[in-house]
């Protein structure tokens, strides 16, 4: 038996007591980790999103703010178009390597929305060298044929050869080929000929947006400065699309962290209310030890250590339940925020786990504190007369 | 040779706006081996002179040495390791952690002695206190005296020279008692020094001299 064995048996003399402290705290660590997971993944996702866009600025229509070009990187509609005098004017910039036309048009199929990207594949697959497709890409002046997103293909039970109804006149259209997972929201659009597109929604010679790949990243802001000058296109760079989203995810995150706080807060009082608790109960107790050998270091030993089980233990349950639970907080948190790229935001990173850990169990040592220098201190007559206050 | 000798202790305490006067001014002498009861009414100062012989309270004045070494005037630290080293304590409501088995209970001083926990020493003392058939058990399964037994066997752990025991029979009826003092009586005869507080004159005359105390002083001392 050493002073160890001894805070455990202590803290199962109050099992219930122990049992919800414990709870209080691996809620206040699950909440931490997670929102400090997610705040990291949040930001390495949208990063690693907008390098796999292949594209260093988007020419959209102008007075399309830069939410709605967020709403165009996840296959949004909105309703203003350019045209081919735009693209050719892109092309024709000093410093264009690419200019890939895009019409994102919705399609309804049982109530779910489907989102259909009109591309040219001569401009577009160059800017996408990630892509792979089993079957094959169709060409620029094909019709009735589409390629498709892996989820897609999955979720519809479609593949290469798969014919179905497609459009507002239901035409029958060939699945061609299914691009392989690329763990971007590639996976869930229809691709379509832009012609093509064009045709069966009834969008000749109009274009949502237009992607746009630069020689030489330096060039961006002089390509930029130049299509602004174009009357119709707005520029959107990809490095202002990501400010802005951090932006708006900031006033998100803000909310969370004080959701944060507010949790931190109430489990420390909680972990000191139970110590103060617990020390009140076994005041004779501790003047018994004392009469016995025990001096106030090891009387403010043996309370750290109480405090130090309930913390660990809390926080490891608590980063246990994030990891667990990470698929709930992944819902939530993409409920909350205006633009949540794909791929999972909490995953297990060592160096997060021992901070959290590290965390808990020094909020342990800090709300532990003062009901162990106080009973460390107490003379051992007024312990053993029960004088605690 | 006095294994306690207490000169001129005086111990006064502050009860709100209004001082209390313990004890005031008792001289006593206590040999090495030697059995003593302390009676005396309510509120004589029994329990504030055993505070002090045990080095759990300080006394306002007057010196106090314990096997050759002044104690009055050291700190606290240096106070817990003389009740270490020299002193084993029992008390009126033994004070045994509940969740300890019988054995855990009696080994816990050597945790804060720092000497190895020692099962063989332990169950040793077990035997002396008659409860080697109740080591594993907890202290909510054994009875008032079996409680007190480990309470002594807790005192004894540490090999102190001298035990002190305040009111050590007060929550026991009287064949239990008895059985208890026994223990005392046995502990003596191996040469401990025993110094009991007991409201009860017939167990208390079972000592080798029973000192009265009255209003905090010496009343008067009978040898037996």
């Amino acid at each position: 038996m050493n002073l160890l064995s001894l805070a455990i048996r202590n803290l199962r003399r109050r099992k219930t007591r122990t049992l919800l402290t414990v709870a209080g705290v691996a809620i206040a660590v699950a909440i931490l980790f997670s929102l400090l997971s997610f705040s990291a993944g949040y930001e390495r996702q949208l990063t690693s999103e907008m390098e796999n866009l292949g594209f260093n600025l988007l020419a959209v229509p102008k007075g399309c703010p830069y939410e709605a070009t967020t709403l165009i990187l996840h296959g949004g509609v909105i309703p203003k178009y350019l045209t081919n005098n735009d693209l050719n004017r892109t092309r024709a910039t000093p410093g264009v390597a690419v200019a890939a036309p895009m019409l994102l048009q919705q399609v309804i199929k049982d109530g779910t929305p489907h989102i259909v990207y009109g591309i040219d594949p001569d401009a577009m697959i160059p800017l996408k060298p990630a892509w792979k497709v089993n079957g094959r890409f169709f060409t620029a002046d094909e019709t009735h044929v589409m390629v498709i997103g892996s989820t897609l293909a999955e979720a519809e039970n479609l593949k290469p050869g798969s014919v179905l109804p497609f459009g507002p006149a239901q035409e029958p259209y060939t699945v061609i080929g299914v691009l392989e997972p690329t763990a971007g929201e590639d996976d869930n659009f229809h691709f379509l000929p832009l012609a093509d597109a064009q045709r069966v929604f009834k969008k000749e010679g109009l274009i949502t947006a237009i992607a746009v790949k630069a020689d030489d990243v330096k060039d961006i802001p002089a390509i930029a400065d130049e299509l602004e000058k174009v009357p119709d296109i707005q520029v959107v760079t990809m490095a202002q699309v990501t400010g802005t989203i951090m932006n708006l995810v900031g006033s998100a995150r803000s909310l969370l962290f004080s959701v944060i706080v507010i949790a931190i807060v109430i489990s420390a009082a909680g972990i000191t209310n139970t110590l103060l608790m617990s020390v009140n109960e076994r005041t004779r107790e501790i003047g018994m030890m004392k009469a016995i050998g025990a001096s106030g270091f090891h009387i403010a030993l043996l309370l750290l250590a109480e405090t130090i089980i309930i913390t660990a233990l809390g926080g490891v349950i608590g980063i246990v339940a994030a990891l667990a639970g990470s698929g709930l907080i992944e819902a939530f948190v993409r409920g909350i925020v205006p633009y949540a790229p794909s791929g999972s935001f909490v995953s297990f990173d060592p160096f997060l786990v021992a901070g959290c850990l590290a965390f808990s169990v020094g909020l342990g040592l800090l709300c532990g504190l003062y009901p162990a220098v106080k009973s460390a201190r107490l003379s051992p007559m007024e312990a053993i007369r029960g004088e605690w206050e | 040779m006095s294994i306690i000798k207490a000169t001129g202790i005086s111990k006064t305490y502050r009860r709100g706006s209004e001082e209390v006067c313990a004890l005031r001014g008792v001289d006593l002498a206590i040999e090495t081996g030697e059995f003593v009861s302390i009676v005396g009414p309510s509120g004589a100062g029994k329990t504030a002179l055993m505070n002090i012989l045990g080095c759990l309270d300080i006394p306002s004045n007057g010196t106090l040495v314990i096997d050759g070494v002044k104690v009055t005037g050291k700190k606290e630290a240096e106070l817990v390791k003389i009740r270490r080293e020299h002193i084993g304590f029992v008390f009126q409501q033994f004070f045994l952690i509940p969740t300890l088995t019988v054995e855990e209970n009696v080994g816990l001083p050597l945790i804060f002695s720092g000497k190895p926990y020692d099962k063989v020493k332990i169950d040793a003392i077990l035997c002396r206190v008659g409860l080697s058939h109740r080591v594993g058990h907890l202290p909510s399964e054994l009875s008032g005296g079996e409680m007190q037994r480990v309470a002594i066997g807790r005192a004894l752990v540490n090999d102190p020279r001298i035990l002190l025991a305040d009111e050590p029979t007060g929550n026991l009826d009287s064949v239990t008692a008895d059985g208890i003092y026994a223990v005392f009586e046995e502990l003596h005869r191996q040469g401990l020094t025993l110094i009991i507080v007991t409201h009860n004159t017939e167990l208390a005359k079972r000592a080798g001299r029973v000192i009265t105390i009255r209003d905090g002083c010496v009343d008067r001392t009978c040898e037996q």
